[in-house]
């Protein structure tokens, strides 16, 4: 515990201290950013579309369907989107650098980077760390916005409301508040996941039921840490912004 | 000067290491046999501090680098190079980039001097022809070949640690490794490159190194030459190295 704890101060601090290993980051956001899209698009399209019916439908019964787009936009933007986002990434990237990390472990590759003179941390940790953090926000911004899409199309076309009254109400949500809550979940949620995924993989020992191991607990911590940090994130950023429960 | 003093390391409340003594100069040949699992690979390890000690020092051009900090280690590290028993090889870079690997890391060198030095090393261990090749898509001894190419590529290393080199190669194989060790550790004594291989192939042991030491329960029970060794009177150690005695 005393390690993972280092290993995600040393990352932090060392993204700002030579040696910069710049085409190990551009691989790692091709891979974690690039990579995930399509992942990331499908849970977001259909999260929106199956929240978008359940909500307009229960509306509807009370005869305020109208609403939904609010609903729906509060909901994706400050809660489900960066939740359900960083879930895939932590199943998809999570695992991917546990087990790659821990492979080079087990082959001795990162014994070999070691005896030549190189800090594992600045050149396998660094590089996942960083791109997780700026990739997950953004593709937390592009899921949020085919999430809507989907609740777009389920509230005109199923449930029959105006379109542009739906998109008036979304711009009316796009506030400060809910934009900074929804963009600040996804920055943490990044650094932790790649910071548990790259310690589990360095922490690999005993062939492959010990990878089996690694990569298993790299995303259900992961999974676990994303709900624990997403619930104490509301707490805090409701208190920095002043909205009350 | 490496100088290993009362070495000892368990895992798990198993003792591996129990008391190792040794001291060599960085131009010597050794050989450390020994069982499966009597902790040859471990000494290595120890060597470049890829694992600690619970107890003793090891001592290298008269530092004391046992506890060391990583980001402390670089000069002694630099003396040593290793190739692991499975080459350790980086297995998402081709071989080209990996016998590059610490030119692109260290230097400033341009592509054209990269690749012409990348194929000289490779050149020098006979494997030219697998330059573009994934390391999965080569034997286990081509493998072993580049990572000794690496290895020289990385530094030019006062002495080489070489872990199981033979081991699981045929005989043809393993007899052109041993060459290749023994070309790369060529000349006289003061000014030559040494090696320590580890390894309970004593065939290769004899034809690569002049002093042998044999591990047993975490010890070293025998420190000699050939010579000596043929003499040995330890029954475990007469029954190791059966293959040169006379029948
Ligand atoms: N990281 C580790 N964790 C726990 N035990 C270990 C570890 N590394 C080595 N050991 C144990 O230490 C002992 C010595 O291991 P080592 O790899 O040094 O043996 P070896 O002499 O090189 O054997 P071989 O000839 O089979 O390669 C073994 O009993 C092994 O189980
Ligand atoms: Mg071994």
């Amino acid at each position: 515990m005393q390690n993972f704890y280092e290993l995600s101060q040393r990352s932090f601090l060392g993204v700002f201290r030579r040696p910069f290993y710049v085409r190990d980051i551009i691989e790692q956001m091709d891979y974690a950013g690039a990579g995930s899209f399509f992942i990331v698009f499908l849970v977001s399209l259909f999260i929106g579309m199956a929240l978008s019916l359940q909500i307009s439908t229960e509306l509807s019964s009370l005869g305020l369907k109208m609403y939904t787009g609010k609903i729906v936009g509060i909901s994706i933007i400050r809660e489900i989107g960066p939740v359900a986002i960083a879930l895939s990434f932590a199943g998809r990237v999570g695992s991917g650098m546990a087990s790659e990390i821990g492979s080079m472990v087990l082959g001795h590759q990162v014994d070999m980077l070691r005896v030549f003179g190189i800090d594992p941390i600045k050149k396998l940790v660094i590089p996942r760390v960083l791109s997780s953090t700026i990739m997950l926000p953004l593709l937390t911004i592009i899921g949020d916005a085919v999430s809507l899409f989907g609740g777009y199309y389920i509230s005109v076309f199923v449930s029959h409301q105006s379109g542009s009254f739906y998109w008036s109400q979304i711009r009316a949500i796009m506030g400060f508040q809910n934009i900074f809550s929804g963009i600040a979940k996804p920055f943490i949620f990044g650094f932790v996941i790649a910071c548990i995924s790259c310690y589990m993989g360095l922490a690999t020992r005993g062939g492959a039921r010990g990878l089996r191991q690694a990569t298993t607990t790299a995303v259900v911590l992961s999974t676990i840490m994303i709900i624990i940090t997403d619930f104490l994130l509301t707490r805090i950023l409701f208190f920095v912004l002043g909205m009350q429960a | 000067m490496i100088e290993l003093q009362d070495l000892r390391l368990s895992y798990n409340h198993h003792r591996v290491l129990d008391g190792i003594n040794f001291k060599a100069h960085f131009y010597e040949k050794i050989a450390i046999l020994g069982e499966s699992g009597e902790g040859k690979t471990t000494i290595l390890k120890l060597l470049l501090c890829l694992a600690r000690p619970d107890g003793g020092r090891i001592i290298i051009d008269g530092r004391d680098i046992t506890f060391l900090r990583e980001s402390e280690l670089l000069d002694s590290r630099k003396k040593f190079s290793i190739v692991f028993q499975d080459g350790a090889l980086f297995d998402s870079l081709d071989v080209k980039e990996n016998v590059a690997f610490c030119m692109r890391e260290f230097s400033t060198l341009s592509e054209d001097e990269i690749e012409n030095r990348t194929r000289e090393f490779l050149r020098r261990v006979g494997i030219e022809e697998a330059i573009h090749l994934m390391p999965d898509e080569l034997s286990g001894g081509m493998q072993r070949r580049a990572a000794i190419a690496r290895s020289l590529a990385a530094c030019e290393p006062e002495m080489m640690l070489y872990d199981e080199p033979t081991s699981g190669l045929d005989p043809i194989t393993a007899d052109n490794i041993c060459n290749l060790i023994n070309e790369l550790s060529a000349g006289t004594p003061p000014g030559r490159r040494g090696l320590i291989i580890v390894t309970h192939d004593v065939e290769a042991a004899v034809r690569v190194a002049e002093r042998f030491l044999y591990l047993k329960d975490g010890k070293i029970v025998f420190d000699g030459s050939l010579d000596a060794l043929t003499h040995a009177g330890d029954p475990g150690l007469r029954k190791f190295i059966k293959g040169l005695l006379p029948r």
